[in-house]
């Protein structure tokens, strides 16, 4: 579950090995490779939320795209959307991109495919995303993964609408070829050293115009055609859907935490030591439902949690997992610092009685320092702080800027701050999920920082993220 | 006088193996019994640049001897009375190397193309065997072998293969040259006979037949949706394959079939391979790439805007860049809106590529054995259904060394295909360190002949850099 595949690492590898540079193209096909499905189908389908669609409208494009799969013109099923599009305004459809990226697609970015297009930027190639698509479905995608170019569809915008016409063919086949090798021409890249990665059939012209084509997670047809013409296949992982059994899982676990803050609780007033209590409910709360839903962690360096306490643990933040797995990890003695308007959310309820968190009122900037004064005497007191620098989930394993907060406090309070790389979390629980995929969770512990002032904090909070990324590019083995 | 060199006997005893299956292949059969000479004609003219005359009476004794070599060019093909098996080979009592071979009197070697493109429309006897062989003397520059051949005796690679492994590597004369094994002819098979022996093995073979059947309708019954979703996704392709390439140009209509005019064009090899490789493509794309850059140039000098014509290409079914054995025939959209023929050789590249991907590629292939069965204007007309393509263009390795026939150098090879319904055949014969290219035109679809024969030129000078 965790770490590349072996064709994947040993496909990276050729890439290291191979030549560098930006005379080096790589060009990746969008739906199908880059992202698992289709981002079309995802635009079509909040359309059809929204009833922006006639009947007439929709049976068309039903049978358009019914004729394309049996042989007549894939294409035009494209054409009738853009034509539906024509007065639409521009801008209201890159909001759109934007928002179905953050909500859907981002969750649909195959893991695999971000380390190859990683291998070919960290070798200095020249990326682009090269797609029948739209600029709205690929732009924010290829944002996320650092990809500077498009090669795409066009779409005529007149006094900021859309016509329902393109400006120039739609890159598909042949023209997706002829598109990608006018960008080579442009960019001065050699296209018999490039790499290029498809997974369509319609994607055979432009891989073979390429050096290095690899058909990834081919359909039959070009799985077939690849065979034929030696072409490597590469297979990658999906990002894991929420089965119904994955969700059932999650109730189950949530039931788990539930009855593991209860039972701490109930041992601790038994007891007649909250204190006890609350660090008995953390562990069941923790264990107990990770275990039920299959979730295990593989933590490197797990001595480095103990070593430094009290201490100010920063980790990166993708999804509503990360908590909990922080949580086991930490164990005991430790809380963290939420927004005031989280205090009142019913999904955190339970845990802030247990962890007693220390809220901030964003707003206020006079009452959250007085907050974090306070805060600052329970880490000195014994209690460390567990803190998302990004402040918030990313939609995507890609790290946020962080946040100058938690290093603040580890210089008021004088305590050291421990790194914490979370690296799948996203995978197993999507950001907008409410389900938790059975896997494992990645986690390193990377070197504690000690020392920290306000002096040189800018710099070394830079070097810091740094190091999270590199982490994150290059998991330790 | 040196002996037998060990390359030429080797070539020869592999010519004496040459072409020994007793029937005609399905698809050999599909074409023999739909040939509508010349509209549908499966007939190839080779023509081949002599450096000089070469002695008539050695001549005349090297083709015998190739004869007797090659028993196929003394057999004649023998139909059933009903189509219940597929034509065999026989030996013709009656061969007569007379009928087959002649020599003409010629001033030019325009005159010589005049003439072999009319040669080349006249019909066989098709109770002979399929071939004719014609030598024109009295060109100043040398001479030339006309030679016409019948795509059941072989096709036009196969015509190529077996003049490569005819000629000699030397000028001089080889004496004693080697023969094949003494065959016994067959008998001289009863029509009759063959329709009656081709009904028993096919009623032999009936309760296999009905098994395999029985088998597919079981499969359907238990798994339709993988039944289904096969026939499916092989209908889309089919439909793919025969719908979605260009549509013929206007600038090269009407065609007739009827009027064949032969050009025949050097150029230097190794250029067409550079530009090749740059694009990243094979010999044969250059070689479509380069045709599309002479019809590019004839249709802006014709001031015609067409973007995309349909051109028929053969692609192989086994690997791509592979030579092999298997071949299907399929139809690309051309461009004819590249300038730059590196990037029109990607282009094609691309298209032909792309083919590979459609499981229906061998649709044609695998319809013969059936079509094979029924009347022949049934066969005829599912070979016409194809829509044809503008151009043809056609790759086919030569000898890679100098060749001799009877003491004349060979300094060209160029083969004319014919013109099922196309507007050009092209075939690009490599021959040493040149391409040679024989181009037959349908002289009613192109207005300016002379036009198209310059545009071709120039475009290989474009691709010579």
């Amino acid at each position: 579950m965790s770490g590349l595949s072996t064709a994947v690492s040993d496909a990276i590898a050729a890439i290291e090995a191979g030549p560098q540079g930006p005379s080096v193209g790589a060009f990746f096909d969008l739906d199908g490779t880059l992202v698992a499905g289709y981002t079309a189908a995802t635009f079509y389908g909040d359309r059809l939320k929204g009833r922006d669609v006639s009947p007439a409208e929709f049976l068309r494009t039903v049978v358009t795209a019914v004729d394309g799969e049996l042989g007549g013109d894939p294409t035009r099923i494209a054409h009738v959307a853009f034509s539906a599009m024509r007065g639409e305004s521009e801008e209201a459809f890159a909001d759109l991109g934007e928002r179905l990226f953050r909500s859907k697609i981002a969750g649909t970015i195959r893991r695999e495919s971000r380390a190859l297009v990683l291998a070919h930027q960290r070798a200095g190639h020249t990326v682009a995303v090269a797609s029948a698509a739209t600029k709205y479905q690929i732009a924010p995608v290829a944002r996320d993964l650092g990809v500077e170019h498009l090669v795409c569809t066009q779409l005529v915008v007149e006094d900021g609408q859309f016509t329902g016409a393109t400006d120039g063919p739609m890159l598909w086949g042949r023209h997706k070829a002829s598109g990608v090798r006018a960008f080579a021409r442009e960019h001065a890249v050699d296209l018999a050293q490039s790499y290029g990665y498809g997974n369509g059939y319609e994607d055979v012209a432009f891989l073979s115009s390429v050096g290095h084509p690899t058909a990834l997670n081919p359909h039959r047809d070009l799985r077939a055609a690849a065979a034929r013409l030696g072409w490597p296949a590469l297979d990658l992982s999906d990002p894991v859907g929420g089965s119904l059994l994955a969700a059932g899982r999650t109730a189950v676990a949530l039931a788990g935490m539930n009855a593991g803050v209860g039972l701490g609780l109930a041992y601790g007033l038994a007891r007649g030591d909250m204190h006890e209590g609350r660090n008995a409910a953390i562990r069941l709360a923790t264990h107990l439902p990770m275990a039920l839903a299959g979730v295990s962690m593989n933590v490197l360096h797990q001595e480095r949690l103990w070593t430094h306490r009290p201490a100010i643990f920063v980790a990166n933040h993708q999804s509503s997992l990360d908590i909990p797995v922080l949580g086991r990890l930490l164990e005991r003695d430790f809380t963290i610092v939420a927004k005031k308007e989280a205090r009142w959310d019913p999904r955190a309820v339970v845990g802030s009685v247990v962890i007693d968190p220390a809220y901030i009122d964003r707003s206020d900037s006079e009452s959250a320092r007085a907050t974090l004064d306070g805060v600052v005497e329970r880490i000195r007191s014994g209690t460390s702080l567990m803190i998302f620098p990004e402040g918030t989930r990313s939609a995507t394993p890609v790290l946020g800027p962080f946040r100058k907060g938690a290093f603040h406090l580890a210089a008021q309070a004088g305590v050291p701050v421990v790194p914490v790389v979370l690296r799948n979390t996203g995978e197993l629980m999507r950001r907008s999920s409410l389900v938790l995929n059975p896997g494992v969770v990645d986690v390193c512990v990377l070197e504690p920082e000690t020392d920290w002032s306000v002096d040189d904090m800018s710099e070394r909070i830079a070097a810091l993220r740094t190091k999270f990324e590199e982490t994150l590019a290059r998991w330790p083995l | 006088m040196s002996d037998v060199s060990d390359e030429d006997v080797e070539r020869w005893s592999g010519a004496a193996g040459w072409a020994a299956a007793p029937e005609l292949t399905s698809m050999q059969t599909l074409l023999w019994r739909a040939e509508r000479h010349p509209v549908q004609s499966s007939t190839s003219t080779v023509v081949i640049d002599l450096d000089r005359a070469p002695d008539w009476d050695r001549f005349v004794a090297a083709t015998e001897w190739g004869t007797r070599l090659v028993r196929r060019l003394r057999q004649r093909v023998v139909e059933p009375v009903v189509p219940t098996a597929a034509p065999t080979w026989a030996d013709d009592p009656t061969f007569d190397l007379a009928y087959h071979l002649r020599r003409e009197h010629v001033a030019s070697r325009e005159e010589m193309l005049v003439h072999a493109a009319q040669i080349a429309l006249r019909p066989f006897d098709r109770t002979r065997p399929l071939w004719e062989g014609v030598l024109f003397e009295g060109m100043p520059g040398g001479a030339a072998y006309v030679l016409k051949i019948h795509h059941a005796l072989a096709d036009p690679l196969g015509t190529v293969q077996l003049l490569s492994m005819l000629q000699s590597g030397q000028r001089a004369h080889t004496p004693r040259k080697p023969l094949g094994d003494e065959v016994v002819a067959p008998v001289e098979p009863d029509p009759v006979d063959l329709a009656v022996t081709g009904f028993r093995t096919g009623v032999a073979s009936l309760p296999g037949t009905a098994r395999a059947t029985a088998r597919r309708v079981g499969l359907a019954a238990t798994r339709p949706q993988v039944v289904v979703g096969s026939a499916l996704r092989y209908g889309a392709s089919v439909r793919r394959l025969l719908t979605q390439a260009a549509p013929p140009s206007p600038e090269l209509t009407p065609r007739t079939g009827r009027m064949w005019s032969f050009l025949t064009l050097d150029a230097p090899l190794e250029s067409l391979r550079s530009v090749a490789r740059l694009g990243g493509g094979t010999l044969d794309d250059a070689a479509v790439a380069l045709v599309l850059g002479g019809l590019r140039r004839y249709h802006a000098r014709r001031d015609s805007t067409v973007a995309e014509i349909p051109v028929g290409v053969r692609v192989s079914l086994d690997r791509a860049d592979d030579l092999g054995n298997r071949f299907a025939g399929a139809l690309i959209s051309g461009p004819l809106a590249i300038e730059d023929p590196v990037d029109r050789v990607a282009a094609v590249r691309g298209e032909v590529l792309s083919l590979h991907t459609e499981r229906a590629l061998e649709v044609l292939d695998a319809a013969a054995p059936l079509l094979n069965r029924m009347p022949s204007f049934v066969g005829a007309s599912a070979l016409r259904t194809a829509e044809a393509p503008d151009a043809f263009v056609l790759t086919l390795p030569g000898p890679p060394r100098r060749r001799y026939m009877a003491g004349a150098e060979v300094q060209g090879m160029y083969v004319l295909g014919p013109l099922p319904g196309a507007a050009l055949t092209v075939c690009l014969v490599t021959c040493g360190d040149t391409a040679c290219i024989g181009v037959n035109v349908d002289a009613s679809a192109v207005a300016d002949l002379a036009g198209l024969a310059e545009c071709l030129a120039e475009e290989v000078a474009a691709f010579a850099g």
